[in-house]
């Protein structure tokens, strides 16, 4: 059986957001930008991931800065980083740390979707020969990436993860399934650089960054959709799923 | 129709110091009961890096021994990486006429270029170029079996006028072929005039379509070798048992788990966005199977799993679609006791294999 996260659950049981319930209502997105970095990591991840997930072969993790100019509260940017996994036989990408740049959006993704958000300040901006994002808190970039050299790309190309995020519902931890949709308008790749990554500000303690993978860049019309899965985060999803809709 | 048998080696956790052991000796004795069965061919991939999935890396290693165990079976040298960085093509050429040579004359060999970032990083190797790599590999490595002198200037790789040693046994050469997975490549086979060595599992129509379109593109070759290997194989899992309840359990939990590891790998796609990787291949047909509605009591479309008159009802249904060889995945990660393995390798030559040309009971 392959290796199982080791994520000791307790350590974090008080910290993580507490949603509302699962009836969270969908949120249509248009016209958003996504800049996402992969990047593999040192071994030592696993006592980040929770023990329902199995570790991407090699350890992995994305950073996904998104701006959106629209939504039901207003324009807001995102900044994740996550850690790649297999939810069984499906990739899936763990939620370590967010910060969402309002206090409305903060609020939302904590109690409707289980997003571990954080205030603090996002810049993404398009270059001739980059896209690159700034993420900040209390001052100190926390966050500073880049994809270098963008080549127009088919949106078919890319491939956006689910995400999985650790929330209380109802008085217990469990895993939720956050699966967008993705209409792509414009793609691009490039090569990844990182240039500031505070592990510790987003949760990631143990990550240490090695071989950059890819960058790519994409605007699109997306949403936050109503939540469908739920997942025991000690049992192995096989068993520990649940279909809410 | 003819009958094969496909390894990945698969190694469970917890590794010990014996695990790996295991597992090879296992297939070599599964191999060499083939043999004396009437199969007609067995094939070690090459893979790296894929913890638990496949500890198969030096295929032609497994396969000399295979061949030194047995007295007819054929040895499939594939798939053999065709990318530079996995392994220098005059380095192909001369370990496939070694092991030619040491078989007997018994060898055909597989091609491909990886699908896996776990793999392709691990050499440094970019998925962009892997597609062009491998063109220009297949269109040397008959050359140079059959070329006094060989010399070449190419994008990936060149080499001056030099006698490549020694030449394989088979005249002119051992047959090649394409590994296929993801949709289209079976024509890149049948352009160059390469047989079709499909890896993906069940679903009859949509092979059937893609079989008949491989026939009539395999007519219009340009042949990279010396003649044209027009067969097509397919990759099956076996597990026959005398209750067919009982064969579909087992080999369904075999099928299942194998599904299950291989899903755990990190493909191409997943990571890099590249125009050279257009599809996910084989794994969204697996995660499906194992996850959706095949996954419950029934076998899977076309597996050959269960008693003999089912598999051979499977077997009988491929052989119509125009399916010419079925290579069987016996195991996965010795989740089947070995003698149940043999039991079942038995069950097959003697009530199954029968029913089928070319083969004996």
């Amino acid at each position: 059986m392959p290796l199982f996260g080791e994520l000791e659950l307790e350590a974090v049981a008080g910290a993580l957001p507490r949603l509302r319930d699962l009836d969270t209502e969908a949120w249509e997105l248009p016209k958003a930008e996504i800049l996402q970095l992969a990047c593999e990591v040192a071994d030592g991840t696993r006592t980040l991931l929770p023990r329902a997930l199995h570790p991407a072969i090699p350890e992995y993790v994305t950073f996904v800065v998104t701006r959106y100019p629209e939504s039901p509260i207003g324009p807001f940017d995102l900044a994740q980083v996550r850690l790649m996994a297999r939810a069984g036989v499906h990739p899936r990408g763990y939620v370590l740390g967010v910060v969402g740049s309002t206090d409305a959006a903060v609020t939302a993704l904590r109690e409707r979707w289980g997003y571990p958000a954080v205030l603090g300040e996002i810049v993404l901006r398009r270059y001739h020969d980059r896209v690159a994002a700034t993420v900040r808190r209390g001052g100190e970039a926390i966050l500073e990436l880049a994809l270098i050299d963008p080549e127009i790309v088919s949106g078919g190309d890319l491939q956006y993860i689910h995400a999985v995020t650790l929330a209380r519902v109802d008085g217990a931890a469990q895993l939720i399934q956050v699966d967008p949709h993705y209409t792509l308008h414009s793609a691009a790749r490039g090569r990844a650089n990182v240039g500031r990554f505070d592990a510790a500000a987003w949760n990631a303690a143990p990550v240490r960054l090695t071989t950059p993978i890819s960058a790519s860049a994409a605007t699109c019309d997306t949403d936050l959709p109503r939540i469908r899965f739920v997942m025991d985060p000690e049992t192995p999803v096989v068993r520990g799923t649940r279909r809410v809709r | 129709m003819k009958f094969g048998l496909f390894y990945e080696l698969s190694v469970p956790r917890p590794w010990t110091r014996d695990s790996e052991r295991i597992v090879y000796e296992n297939a070599l004795e599964q191999v060499k009961l083939a043999d004396e069965l009437g199969f007609d061919q067995v094939w070690a991939v090459e893979h790296h890096f894929l913890e638990e999935y496949s500890h198969c890396p030096a295929p032609e290693l497994f396969l000399t021994a295979c061949a030194m165990l047995t007295k007819r079976i054929r040895v499939g040298f594939g798939i053999v990486v065709c990318v530079p960085q996995f392994n220098h093509p005059i380095k192909i050429a001369e370990r496939t006429a070694v092991l030619d040579i040491l078989s007997g004359g018994r060898v055909e060999v597989g091609t491909g270029r990886s699908a896996t970032w776990t793999e392709l990083a691990g050499f440094n190797a970019s998925p962009d170029i892997t597609k062009k790599s491998w063109d220009e590999f297949v269109r040397c490595l008959p050359k140079m079996w059959t070329s006094e002198k060989f010399e070449f200037q190419g994008e990936f790789w060149s080499m001056p006028r030099r006698t490549i040693l020694p030449k394989v046994y088979q005249r002119p050469h051992p047959p090649m072929w394409v590994a296929v997975t993801t949709p289209g490549t079976e024509l890149d086979a049948a352009d160059r005039g390469l047989g079709s060595l499909g890896l993906t599992f069940g679903q009859f129509a949509e092979q059937e379509k893609r079989i008949a379109e491989y026939r009539r593109r395999v007519q219009l070759c340009e042949p990279v070798g010396e003649f044209v290997n027009d067969q097509v194989s397919t990759v099956n899992f076996l597990f026959c048992h005398e209750d067919d309840a009982a064969g579909l359990k087992t080999g369904r939990r075999m099928a299942d788990y194998f599904n299950y590891l291989a899903t755990q790998l990190i493909s191409v796609r997943e990571t890099y966005p590249s125009k050279s990787y257009p599809s996910l291949g084989l794994l969204p047909q697996l995660r499906r199977q194992a996850t959706g509605p095949d996954a419950g009591e029934q076998a899977g479309e076309g597996l050959c799993l269960g008693g003999p008159e089912r598999i051979t009802r499977a077997l009988k249904r491929w052989e119509s679609v125009g399916v010419d060889r079925v290579n069987f995945l016996l195991n996965t990660a010795e989740t089947i006791p070995q003698a149940e393995v043999l039991a079942s390798l038995r069950l097959f030559g003697r009530e199954v294999m029968p029913a089928f040309n070319g083969t004996k009971g």
